[in-house]
Order: C-alpha cells, then sequence, then structure tokens
C-alpha cells in the first residue's frame, strides 16, 4: 500500500511539474477556452436573449470548451511519456500500470477543475449570467463539472494511451468523442438545470452523469494493464 | 545465472524478427552482440528488457520468471536503448530524483549527486535534458541505468553517435560494472568497441543468434574478419 501512494504521489508531482514548468498546455488549453467562449459571446451579444436560453447557451459553450480544451490535455499528457519513451523508464521502475493510469487520471482532473475554475466565471460574466448566479449555484456547477470532468479523463487517460502509442493524436478525438456522449448529454443537462432553476431538477440526468463516469473509472481501471503494458 | 532466455521468438505481423533464441549471461559477463541494422538486437534486447512480449519462449532474470513477474524483475534491470527513457524538459539530477522515488531508492539526494558525478555531468545537474548533445545525453543514460544497484544491464548501441572521450568513458564504466558483478548484454556493430566491452561475442543476423567465441578464443581482427564475412554472405 506504502509503495502504492508513493508511486501515484510521486508520478502526479512529476505531471506537475512538467505541466507548470513548460505552461505550454495551460497556455494552449486556456487560450483555446477564452476564444470559445468569447466567439460566443460576441456572436449571441451584446443584448443577450432571456435567462433560459442564455442558460442554455452557456451550459453549451462550457462543456463544448471544455470537452475539447480536455482533449488537447489528455493528447498532450500522454504524448509526454511517449516522447524520449519516458514511459519504458518508468515502466522500468515496476510501477503498476494500474497506479500509472490512477495518477494520470488525478493529474489531468486536476488540470482541467483548475481551467474550469477560471474559465466558467468569464464564460458566466461574458454570457451575462454572473449577476443571477448565486455562490450556492456556482458550486454545484463546480461539483458537476468535476464528475463529468472525472468520467471523461477516466476514458480519455485509456483511449490517449492507445491513440499516442500508434502515433495518431488525432485518432483520440474519434474514438474518445463518441464514448463520452452519456457524460456530455448528463452533464450539459445538469448545468442547464442548474443556471436557469438553480438546483438539478431531474436525478436521471445526474444519475447518468455519476454512473457513466464512475463505470468509466472502473472498467478504464481494469483495463489500464492491457493498454500500457503493450 | 542473471539472465537466461530460450527460444524467444518475436513476428512483427507475419515477418519473424527474432527467431527462436537462447540467450544467457552470468554475473561478471559481458556478452557482446554483434549484427547489421535491422537484424532484430533492438527488439531481442527490449524483450530481455521486459518491455516488449516474446511470441514465444521463456525468459528468466535473477532466477524469477520474468514473462510471469515482469514487475518483480524490472528492479533488477538497468537498460540504456536509443531514447533516454526519461523527460526532456527536467534536468539530470530532477530525472534522476524522479526515478529514484520510483524505485524506492535510499538515500536518494546523495546517490544521484554521486551518480551525476561518476558521469561527469556535475556542471548539467541543472541544466535541461534536451539542451544536452548525444555524448552527455548517454552519460546521463548511463547513469539513470545504474541509479537503482541493478544487476543486470542491457545497452543497446551504447557506442553509436559518441566522440572518443565518450567512448572511451562507456568502456571504462561497463568494465567497472562487470568487476563488481553485474550481468551484461551489448549489442553492437561496431566489432572495435564491442571486442573491447565483451567477454563473449555472438552475432545476430536475420534474427538468428549464433555463438562465436570467448575473447580468450580470439582476436579482435579475426573477428572482424568473421563478421564481415557472415554480414557480407547475408547480401
Amino acid at each position: 500500500m506504502n509503495e502504492t501512494l508513493r508511486h501515484i504521489s510521486t508520478l502526479i508531482r512529476k505531471d506537475l511539474g512538467l505541466h507548470f514548468r513548460s505552461k505550454e498546455t495551460l497556455a494552449l488549453t486556456f487560450v483555446f477556452s477564452l476564444l470559445v467562449v468569447l466567439i460566443f459571446a460576441f456572436a449571441f451579444g451584446p443584448i443577450f436573449p432571456e435567462k433560459t436560453e442564455r442558460g442554455k447557451l452557456t451550459a453549451s459553450v462550457l462543456w463544448a470548451t471544455f470537452v475539447f480544451a480536455g482533449i488537447i490535455t489528455l493528447n498532450r499528457s500522454l504524448t509526454l511519456e511517449r516522447t524520449s519513451g519516458a514511459l519504458h523508464g518508468i515502466r522500468l521502475t515496476g510501477v503498476d500500470a494500474s497506479n500509472f493510469y490512477l495518477a494520470k487520471v488525478i493529474s489531468n482532473l486536476f488540470f482541467l477543475s483548475l481551467l474550469e475554475v477560471i474559465i466558467t466565471p468569464i464564460a458566466l460574466q461574458f454570457l451575462d449570467l454572473l449577476d443571477v448566479v448565486t455562490v450556492g449555484v456556482l458550486l454545484k456547477l463546480m461539483g458537476v463539472l468535476s464528475i463529468g470532468t472525472l468520467g471523461f479523463c477516466a476514458i480519455g487517460v485509456l483511449l490517449a494511451g492507445m491513440s499516442t502509442s500508434v502515433g495518431g493524436e488525432s485518432l483520440l478525438s474519434v474514438i474518445l468523442l463518441p464514448l463520452v456522449i452519456p457524460i456530455i448529454m448528463g452533464g450539459a443537462k445538469c448545468t442547464v438545470s442548474l443556471l436557469v432553476n438553480g438546483t438539478v431538477a431531474s436525478g436521471m440526468w445526474l444519475n447518468l452523469l455519476v454512473g457513466y463516469s464512475l463505470i468509466f473509472l472502473a472498467a478504464a481501471y481494469l483495463l489500464a494493464d492491457a493498454v500500457i503494458e503493450e | 545465472m542473471r539472465l537466461r532466455a530460450s527460444g524467444i521468438t518475436k513476428h512483427f505481423g507475419h515477418r519473424p524478427i527474432v527467431k527462436n533464441v537462447d540467450i544467457a549471461v552470468d554475473a561478471g559477463e559481458v556478452v557482446t552482440i554483434f549484427g547489421p541494422n535491422g537484424a532484430g538486437k533492438t527488439t531481442l534486447l527490449k524483450m530481455l528488457a521486459t518491455l516488449l512480449k516474446p511470441a514465444s519462449g521463456r525468459l528468466e532474470i535473477e532466477g524469477r520468471d520474468a514473462l510471469a513477474e515482469p514487475l518483480a524483475v524490472r528492479g533488477a534491470l538497468g537498460v540504456v536503448v536509443h531514447e533516454p527513457l526519461a523527460y526532456p524538459e527536467f534536468s539530470p539530477y530532477e530525472n534522476l530524483r524522479f526515478f529514484g522515488r520510483m524505485y524506492g531508492v535510499a538515500r536518494l539526494e546523495e546517490r544521484c549527486t554521486t551518480l551525476l558525478a561518476e558521469v561527469g555531468l556535475s556542471r548539467f545537474v541543472h541544466e535541461p535534458l534536451q539542451h544536452f548533445s548525444r555524448g552527455m545525453t548517454q552519460r546521463f543514460m548511463i547513469a539513470r541505468a545504474l541509479l537503482h544497484h541493478p544487476s543486470v544491464l542491457l545497452f543497446d548501441e551504447p557506442f553509436s553517435g559518441l566522440d572518443a572521450a565518450a567512448k572511451s568513458f562507456v568502456l571504462q564504466r561497463i568494465a567497472q560494472e562487470r568487476a563488481a558483478g553485474k550481468g551484461i548484454v551489448i549489442t553492437t556493430h561496431n566489432t572495435e568497441l564491442g571486442y573491447l566491452a565483451g567477454t563473449r561475442f555472438l552475432f545476430m543476423l536475420n534474427g538468428e543468434l549464433e555463438a562465436v567465441a570467448n575473447k580468450d578464443d580470439i582476436a579482435m581482427d579475426a573477428l572482424a574478419r568473421l563478421y564481415e564475412e557472415r554480414v557480407v554472405n547475408l547480401i
């Protein structure tokens, strides 16, 4: 157990160190996300439709932004491991592939959550919703985004591991997007509900979001060994 | 016996790359495998390093079944291949510290500092690896391979792209590790350096391994001639 924790914490620290050292991924995803928000704000503004429509628009913008920013982050995260054979170096330390996978999920979850914490208030402000959203709703919104991001990273890390191993970064979008549709659907519906009504009205969408995220995490954890060791 | 492989075979698609290879390496022995490009040397070394699964065969490292328990035997392996197996954005010190933590190396800070001094990188401990020349990278790779005191060393083309000083350093280090009782496998197509480093010689031609001689039984010139003849015969 101690060895597992040591491996996971060392891998997470390394990922954070690498990302904050180069700042390439952070800058790329932040600029990309900001651009998407600004494009939608300019296209629909400056006079926005009523609150219900604004809520739906903002939910769409947030999920589209985070899904594509997530693909950039995941690709970059696994490409770093393939360049210069670092992943082979890690495998040679005797680390269990599942621990490597878990560390990747946690570090990518951290990066995307950081992005969401920065971009969400900006999107709410530009799409004219910040003044009607309470702190409580904002916290619930971050909770919904975090669950969706966990599910996205859970399956995304596994597929990024596969796609970068065959040298096709663009392959990730093709294989990942169809699989995360239930997460995007559940997450977007919960986000609309929160932004329009201040609460998650239907338990079905939240259940879908949580259920899929946990199923993906468990399945991908079990498959990590086959993907990373092959 | 440090390492013993028998009947190791590997195909990429339908093309056989390594054919039914047997190899054994004892403590204090340096086995040099000579072979031209595409002979299957790197694939064989990756299988010995447990990074690639053979289609068939057995592999034992320090008496343990390496195919059944790859995680358990990897700590006994120190590997130098074409890639640094590290992060170019990190300095050699940061890389060694990271990999040392993963291996659970005791007194890690001291070990990193000592190793970097031994391989002549003391002045560059905080430079990112991506700024290093080929020779400096090779020195780092040797330090990385030795970090956790492995008993088996696998070196793939350790002399390629190096200047005379760096080649001499690699030769000295191999001799030092051999004297410390490690079992070492080197692949190379350089007969002179491979001869100087090795104690036993094998040829790898078209995926097949053939025993040649022990160092005591063959002179460098004779080995070079024999190798040339065997490679020319293949063409």
